[in-house]
């Protein structure tokens, strides 16, 4: 299947400091894509030169397989780092100019949008007058006018109080499970965790990695085990073989192996022939944060 | 280009220092020309040898033909106001970062500064509907058994839609260049009002008049001084009518200039980062 997004050796340069190097990665039709990284990682120069705001030194890039132009800008609703509006105007009027520019829409349409960001009741008071979750709403309300295919989010949850971050999540479960597929920027780990089916990890404008989240996530499986001497259980699990690492944490012990070859039957009865009898034993999933810390910590 | 003119509208039909400058601009640009008529009525009207001298000197540059003439140059002073206007209309898109959502949601680089072109068209005309009811009004007020000869001068109506243009261009360049509208207006009021005048004058008098292709003195000289200045002074009829032979050559300098404004601000707005 054509990847909606194709992007290859994108690079980027602000005077002395590569923003992007040399980035490439494709996004799948119905994905919805995570792009992490700290601050300054290049995640929104990125979305930016996917949106024809700035403009790559060097690379190319699809949408739809088609060079990016105009046209299939139009078929993507995009919030970009801030709510761009214009302050005298209201959200109806403002939701006016993009569906003008756009195409995408009609006036039922706005109001439906309004609905689903729960912006309605102030759909006519002016952008100024909204507080910063109002805007964010806003700005998620114009990229789902005319019910694109391919939505673009940097940081969509940037705003918003707790109930606002948990409805805009399950928005974004609602449009990937309509086949909707949604690029999304953010920092917030145990979101993207939450709802992403793959990701990219950024770090300083180098890609580090890319691809489905339990495929980024599970390089190696981690069993957690634990008995009533966590040390002698650490000094025992030591003559295990086949793990690549063993780390003590509080009464648990946790044992790396290389992915796909830990066997809980067989540390259990290792433990047991040992005279050890296990209270825990479990296979762990390495969290999103940890991975990240992991990848981005020099 | 039809959709663009729309979708520029739905921006500025709401903008309330759209509407105030307007407002403004129709108070001034009368009100300006009041003032020298009514100074021209208070010189002319009365029994006394002067006022007659007067009147025979200044003939009635409200009246038609003249007024065509009289109220373009009058008005022109105040180009400023709309300047203004032109100035936010470019600087609010920085501010409001809407000059990237509106690429974002779909348009071209290209059409982005065609509908800039045509704000600046937009307000250019209505500044010059404005200039046309006033000099209309005044002609048919200041001399009514003149009215028979509106049709003589009616060239100043493109003349000054031109100028209104090209002037409002340049605001235009500088708004967008500069991005922030108080720095953009600072330059706009300082170089329009002190350098240039100063650099205009020093240049007729030592540099064989090469201030004539100043920016704004380019368009300032398709409307020269009216007629009756040039009753004033030992060589001021030729002076006058050397002015009047240059607006043709002026007329062709303004539209290189705007061209090359407008092509600029494509050129750039193509390779730049937004």
């Amino acid at each position: 299947m054509q990847p909606v997004l194709s992007i290859n050796g994108i690079s980027k340069s602000y005077g002395s400091i590569k923003a992007l190097k040399n980035v490439s990665f494709d996004v799948p039709e119905g994905s919805v894509f995570g792009i992490l990284g700290p601050n300054g990682s290049g995640k929104t120069t990125m979305l930016s030169i996917l949106l024809d705001i700035l403009k790559a030194d060097s690379g190319t890039f699809a949408w739809f397989g088609q060079p990016g132009s105009p046209d299939t800008r139009k078929k993507i609703g995009s919030l970009l780092e801030t709510p761009n509006f214009y302050h005298y105007l209201s959200a109806v009027d403002n939701l006016h100019i993009t569906q003008a520019i756009s195409g995408r829409g009609t006036d039922a349409d706005i109001d439906h949008v309004l609905e689903i960001v729960k912006l309605a009741e102030r759909k006519h008071s002016k952008f100024s007058a909204y507080s910063l979750g109002m805007k964010q709403r806003l700005a998620i309300a114009a990229a789902l006018l005319g019910n694109p295919q391919v939505l673009v989010f940097d940081e969509p949850t940037n705003g918003l109080d707790p109930v606002g971050i948990a409805e805009i999540r399950e928005l974004i479960r609602e449009l990937a499970i309509r086949g909707k597929t949604i690029i999304m920027a953010s920092h917030l780990l145990d979101e993207v965790e939450k709802v992403c089916t793959h990701l990219a990890i950024l770090k300083k404008g180098t890609l580090l990695t890319a691809g489905q989240v339990d495929e980024v996530l599970s390089n190696e499986d981690i069993v957690e085990v634990s008995s009533g001497d966590p040390d002698h259980l650490k000094s025992i699990l030591n003559e295990f073989p086949g793990y690549s690492s063993i780390k003590q944490e509080g009464k648990n012990v946790r044992v790396f192996f290389p992915v796909g070859t830990a066997k809980l039957e067989e540390i259990n009865r290792f433990c047991f022939e040992k005279g050890i009898t296990l209270n825990l034993l479990s296979v762990k999933k390495k969290s999103l944060e940890t991975k990240f810390f992991e990848l981005t910590n020099d | 280009m039809l959709t663009l003119i729309k979708i520029e509208w739905l921006k500025i039909k709401k903008y309330p220092a759209f509407w105030w400058m307007l407002g403004i601009v129709a108070l001034t640009y009368p009100g300006v020309n009041s003032m020298f008529y009514y100074g021209y009525e208070k010189a002319t009207n009365g029994k006394e040898m002067t006022n007659n001298i007067a009147k025979f000197l200044l003939g009635n540059p409200f009246s038609f033909p003249e007024s065509w003439h009289s109220v373009a140059y009058f008005s022109s002073f105040f180009i400023l106001l709309p300047s203004i206007l032109v100035i936010m209309l470019v600087t609010n898109e920085y501010n409001f970062k809407t000059h990237r959502q509106n690429i974002i949601d779909g348009w071209s680089r290209q059409q982005y500064i065609t509908s800039k072109l045509f704000d600046v068209l937009i307000v250019s005309l209505i500044v010059t509907f404005v200039y046309v009811l006033a000099a209309a009004g005044f002609g048919v007020y200041a001399d009514s058994t003149s009215v028979s000869q509106w049709t003589a001068q009616l060239q100043y109506i493109p003349l000054f839609l031109l100028q209104t243009f090209a002037q409002l261009s340049i605001a235009f360049l500088l708004g967008y260049l500069v991005k922030k509208a108080f720095i953009a207006l600072g330059i706009f009021l300082f170089y329009y009002l002190v350098i240039e005048n100063i650099a205009v004058a020093y240049a007729r008098f030592k540099l064989n008049d090469i201030g004539r292709f100043l920016p704004f003195e380019i368009s300032d000289r398709i409307i020269p001084a009216p007629a009756f200045f040039s009753r004033f002074g030992k060589d001021a009829k030729a002076s006058y009518d050397h002015a009047l032979s240059l607006i043709p050559e002026h007329v062709v300098y303004t539209i290189l200039l705007t061209t090359a404004i407008w092509l600029i601000c494509y050129a750039v707005h193509k390779r730049r980062d937004l």
